[in-house]
């Protein structure tokens, strides 16, 4: 059976099909029923999701129960429906993650309520998806055994339309077979091997293929990177200033996008709604600036993920300043927390100015967010409270935008007043901020604008005179 | 501004001589985005025959960081605490101690990393051990 996944992931050529695991599986593979681990069960209606999670013994309850909450979150995101939460503390088992009893009992649970999935919140290894998967089979159920992980890789494939982040998606979901992918085969054919190294020929070929193709999409979208790269230059250098909304996810960047811009972007009360970047042209003050919605963050990203979407993130790094948005209205720990992992997807590699916003501000009273601005303050930074929903506090962040953006140089300009002075004038309208003009045989004003484009005014200034 | 005492231990693996580990203790004055002023540095070598365990580690960390005079809490890295939970951790320690958190207190703990790695070298340098990494 063909997964959801796949159905989305398709690579630019047409012609030579991206495969996923199940389609190779249909040429090489004879997987025993009910026991290939991306099989997936129910097809296109609401799936029935069995979430388990394995907690630490002394670890904090309500920081797993913040997790529970996310994790839930997250499986809303797909649309399916949670039929059971099964919980267990103890260490990590190294057969079924949680003991062998609980493992038997979440093979039964599936069974007797026509689960589809049933989503670990730890990662699985492979060995550990087929032992969970041959469980399940064992007990009668028919389900796809997945992992956080994975999860959020095919949410990520739900949400991509353009051609860009189908090939990110496609590639982080290769990294993440890659390693796993010898013992995937070996597993598949546990039952028929032939003898000592009978099977190289199916783990190599596999794994070769796997990386052939990863290097034909690092290869695709280095092309893109590299225009990605030169339409940022060009935006700098034509006096733009980029302003990047980056936040946890769903704490209301793309509300406040919308809010800033006057757009109608899709918002809603769901993880991961904005996974393609959204750039709008916006003026605050007299500044020309561009503002950026893009992917949120989440607790244990996955490197594989990160990698592939470099190119997204690093739209936030470069920009000149950095809207960190965060949900203000939920408790303290829990903005902690998330807090801690915007500064850590942030701290190496952006060295832009950070401006926090504080949304949902409007649902507390005002010595409540004083409060517990009080107990986050080593992570606050430029605070602002608003509501982007209600529009409080709007007037209050465009003015903090415009006092952090970078410094103007200003210069006094004389053109000549004729028809070649005229066109002139209008390219210095374009590229930065004209102060009143003083007409007489020459037109004289005062012009603020980048270093960048500053330095392209003695030569247009030459060219006119 | 804060006043916070960054704390990175280097030499954590086993060479010839045992586990030999330098602990440097710095407080830095941050904002949750910069450092703003580096105040003081302690450093302190430890030798090891066994690889430490956790309350060794914490004995390592609660020496160095109280020669330093400025108060403030000590920050520490997961890892160097072998990645224990944060409740746990701060229960071993008998003075405030956390994780690091902001972008400030990252780079604070950079800097932490650079003179314990660089002093630890200095003294392997000066002291001739083998920095030839054990092998059973």
């Amino acid at each position: 059976m063909k997964s959801e996944y796949e159905k989305t992931t398709t690579t630019k050529d047409q012609n030579e099909k991206t495969r996923g695991i199940n389609d190779y599986n249909e040429d090489k593979i004879d997987w025993r029923e009910g026991m290939n681990p991306y099989q997936e069960a129910g097809g296109e209606s609401k799936r029935n999701v069995i979430l388990v999670m394995r907690t630490n013994p002394d670890s904090d309850s309500d920081d797993n129960q913040r997790k529970l909450q996310e994790f839930k979150e997250l499986t809303r995101a797909l649309n399916d429906k949670v039929v059971d939460v099964i919980v267990q503390e103890r260490y990590p088992d190294r057969k079924y993650n949680v003991g062998s009893g609980k493992a038997k009992e979440i093979a039964i649970a599936a069974r007797d309520l026509k689960a589809n999935r049933i989503i670990y919140y730890d990662p699985l290894s492979t060995s550990q998806i087929y032992n969970i998967s041959k469980l399940c089979n064992e007990a009668g159920a028919s389900c796809r055994v997945m992992d956080r992980f994975q999860l959020i890789l095919d949410i990520f494939a739900e949400r991509a339309t353009t051609h860009r982040s189908k090939l990110q998606v496609e590639l982080a979901r290769l990294r993440y077979e890659l390693p796993n992918a010898k013992m995937l085969i070996s597993l598949s054919k546990k039952e028929e091997r032939a003898g000592w190294g009978g099977l190289g020929d199916y783990e190599d070929s596999y794994e070769q293929d796997i990386k052939k193709r990863i290097a034909r999409i690092n290869a695709e979208l280095k092309k893109a990177d590299l225009e990605e790269e030169a339409r940022r230059i060009y935006r700098h250098k034509n006096g733009f200033f980029v302003v990047s909304l980056a936040g946890y996810t769903n704490a209301g960047k793309s509300t406040l996008f919308n809010a800033l811009s006057g757009e109608q972007t899709k918002s809603l009360d769901m993880f991961f709604t904005t996974l393609i970047p959204k750039t709008r042209a916006l003026r605050i003050g007299k500044r020309k600036l561009l503002l950026t919605d893009t992917v949120g963050f989440i607790e244990d990203l996955p490197h594989f993920l990160v990698d592939a979407f470099r190119s997204t993130l690093e739209g936030i790094y470069f920009s000149d300043m950095i809207l960190l948005v965060i949900d203000f209205s939920e408790p303290v720990e829990h903005i902690r927390k998330k807090l801690a992992i915007c500064h850590e997807t942030l701290w190496e590699k952006s060295t832009s100015n950070i401006i926090t916003v504080l949304n949902k501000s409007e649902t507390m009273k005002l010595s409540e967010r004083k409060s517990k601005l009080r107990e986050l303050s080593h992570l606050i930074y430029n605070p602002i409270f608003i509501s982007a929903k209600t529009g409080m506090g709007i007037p209050d962040l465009k003015e903090e935008i415009n006092a952090n953006l970078p410094l103007l140089i200003t210069q006094t300009i004389s053109l000549p007043n004729n028809e070649k002075g005229a066109a002139a004038l209008s390219w210095f309208y374009d590229n930065g901020l004209v102060d009143e003009i003083l007409y007489g045989n020459y037109m004289t004003f005062e012009f603020s604008a980048t270093e960048d484009v500053m330095a392209k005014t003695d030569e247009m200034v030459a060219r006119v005179n | 501004m804060f006043t916070i005492i960054a704390v990175d231990i280097s030499g954590r693996h086993r060479i010839h001589a045992g586990y030999f580990m330098v602990c440097a203790a710095v407080s830095i004055e941050v904002t949750p985005t910069s450092i703003e002023k580096v105040n003081e540095i302690n450093t302190a070598a430890f030798l090891f025959s066994a690889a430490p365990e956790l309350t060794d580690i914490v004995k390592i960390i609660e020496s160095t960081a109280e020669k330093i005079k400025a108060k403030g809490p000590i920050i520490i890295e997961r890892g160097d605490l072998f990645n224990t939970d944060e409740p746990l951790a701060k229960s071993l320690f008998t003075r405030e101690m956390r994780y690091q958190e902001s972008i400030g207190e990252r780079k604070a703990i950079e800097v932490a990393h650079h003179v314990s790695l660089s002093s630890r070298n200095l003294l392997l340098k000066e002291n001739g051990m083998d920095v030839r990494v054990f092998e059973e």
